[in-house]
């Protein structure tokens, strides 16, 4: 028989305390499955990005486990397996479009040629064409969202961590990036999301996890969630579960 | 494998950044420091007898490149590693598959490049205008070797822990360049009267820049070999402070 595939991500009593006294996490445990699509919700200062930067190895922990595909989410391999978009716009203000790729796959571990064909994929993939011997800095707010997103798939990973990707973006470019990430995910790929967007998480998510001071309250697919809180709405589950209100839904796109 | 793949990219990519910015990387300390040779060197050389029997303007002229690339190699590591924290674009390469040996050298090498391109187009500058030589090639090698690991690691650790860009840049101005310039850059401390001699002997940079007089005229206040121990005691810890850095990932990672 063979072995059962590992979980994409294994978090085991995962506890951070930062410098300052704060508990972002205590004791958390989180297991996603391979293939799955795992939305995060919760409020600011939930844990969601202490989680996400705790599986990328980006915060020292405290305590507890992270394995990636069952392997310790410091080593090499897990790393590799790994890709992240993160929150804030952290891009490289030296370097092109062309070059966040190249280099990224780079210290991803790629060869200069493989990574040159896979970043013209990338720029392809998500539009970058005319922007391609560009820096960054002079780059719009929707190409450096767009450019992130190429960059966390650059290195071909399989479990792929987006931390509020449309943060800030207009409707458009939301939904361009849904379709990217749809496309993603029936591709195979884990898919690990926190967003602020009830509706997002629902219209992409397979399965929602509310967190919130630093703990795992509840975690089911939005059905199931509206189910077991006898809620109508996404919105009602978040407020029953989390005792906090909702978060605005994003501001229609203009007509 | 992949490791040695990123430590490559990284290094390309100091290497790029310095490249990209060479107008403010490379030509103005190479100017500034070519400008200190021809007033310093041949307007008042004229009216300075021989030290420790060079000419002045050539005496001078070790000392100048020291300094120009300690500086170049400390002022490129705490701004760089400084940027990619203040960007947060850091964290592209604390995830990426490397060992933390491999990202503290990655970041090292920027300085090191850096500060090579300057000492080589100053002395490039420097020969036909002064007609100084290399006398112990081998000394002078190993001289900066130590010197530039010493100064690029104290950037990569001042660049670590600064809150803001003045920060950084204050460790240059209140201590490595006052160091340099009491460092004996300008003169041989064995000129100097007590108790200037004996505290000139506690400066740290004074080892360094006496070690690359060596190098390059055969001539040191002291002898290389202490210079040259001195100045690898100094780096040895400085290194592995900076490799501390990225193996605890303090400062780097909250």
């Amino acid at each position: 028989m063979p072995a059962p595939t590992p979980p994409a991500l294994e978090v085991r009593g995962l506890s951070k305390r930062y410098d300052d006294g704060t508990v972002a996490l205590e004791s958390f445990d989180l297991s996603v499955p391979d293939g799955s699509f795992l939305g995060l919700l919760g409020p600011n200062g939930a844990g969601k990005t202490t989680l996400i930067s705790a599986v990328c190895n980006l915060i020292r922990i405290t305590a507890g486990e992270v394995l990636v595909f069952g392997e310790p989410s410091h080593s090499m391999a897990a790393r590799r397996w790994v890709g992240l978009a993160e929150q804030d716009v952290n891009l490289d203000r030296f370097l092109t479009v062309e070059e966040t790729l190249l280099y990224h796959g780079g210290y991803f571990g790629m060869a200069k040629a493989e990574a040159r064909k896979r970043a013209a994929e990338m720029i392809d993939a998500f539009d970058l064409r005319a922007k391609g011997r560009v820096r960054t800095p002079k780059l719009s707010g929707g190409m450096r969202r767009r450019l992130l997103l190429a960059r966390a798939l650059m290195h071909r990973p399989r479990l792929v961590i987006l931390d509020e990707p449309t943060a800030g973006v207009d409707f458009e470019l939301r939904v361009e990036l849904w379709r990217y990430i749809r496309r993603l995910h029936e591709e195979g790929t884990t898919i690990v999301l926190t967003t602020h967007y009830l509706e997002e998480a629902e219209a992409l998510c397979d399965e929602i996890a509310l967190i919130h001071g630093g703990r795992l309250h509840a975690r089911d697919t939005a059905e199931g969630l509206r189910e077991r809180y006898e809620a109508h709405t996404l919105a009602d589950v978040y407020v029953k579960a989390l005792g906090s209100p909702a978060p605005e839904a994003p501001a229609p796109a203009a007509a | 494998m992949s490791g040695a793949r990123g430590l490559g990219w990284l290094a390309r990519r100091e290497v790029l950044r310095i490249y990209k910015t060479w107008t403010q990387t490379v030509l103005a300390p190479v100017v500034s420091s070519i400008l200190f040779i021809l007033v310093f060197g041949l307007s008042l050389g004229s009216r300075i007898r021989e030290v420790a029997g060079f000419p002045y303007e050539v005496y001078i002229v070790p000392g100048l490149i020291a300094m120009a690339m300690v500086q170049a190699a400390y002022n490129n590591n705490s701004s760089s590693i400084f940027q990619a924290r203040y960007d947060r674009f850091v964290h592209d390469v604390l995830s990426a598959p490397m060992r933390p040996w491999q990202m503290n050298l990655g970041f090292n090498v920027g300085g090191m490049v850096r500060a090579l391109a300057i000492g080589l187009a100053l002395l490039a500058l420097a020969m036909p205008i002064t007609g100084i030589g290399v006398a112990h090639p081998f000394a002078l090698l190993l001289a900066v070797a130590l010197g530039l690991v010493l100064f690029s690691a104290i950037g990569i650790v001042i660049g670590i822990f600064a809150e803001t860009f003045d920060h950084s840049t204050f460790f240059v101005n209140i201590v490595v360049l006052p160091l340099a310039f009491l460092g004996g850059v300008f003169y041989s401390v064995g000129q100097l009267p007590s108790p200037w001699h004996e505290l000139s002997l506690v400066n740290p940079v004074f080892y360094l820049v006496d070690s690359i007089r060596y190098g390059f005229l055969g001539a040191s206040d002291v002898s290389p070999w202490l210079s040259l121990s001195v100045v690898a005691a100094l780096a040895v810890p400085a290194y592995a402070w900076s490799q501390w850095l990225f193996t605890s990932g303090r400062r780097l990672k909250a």
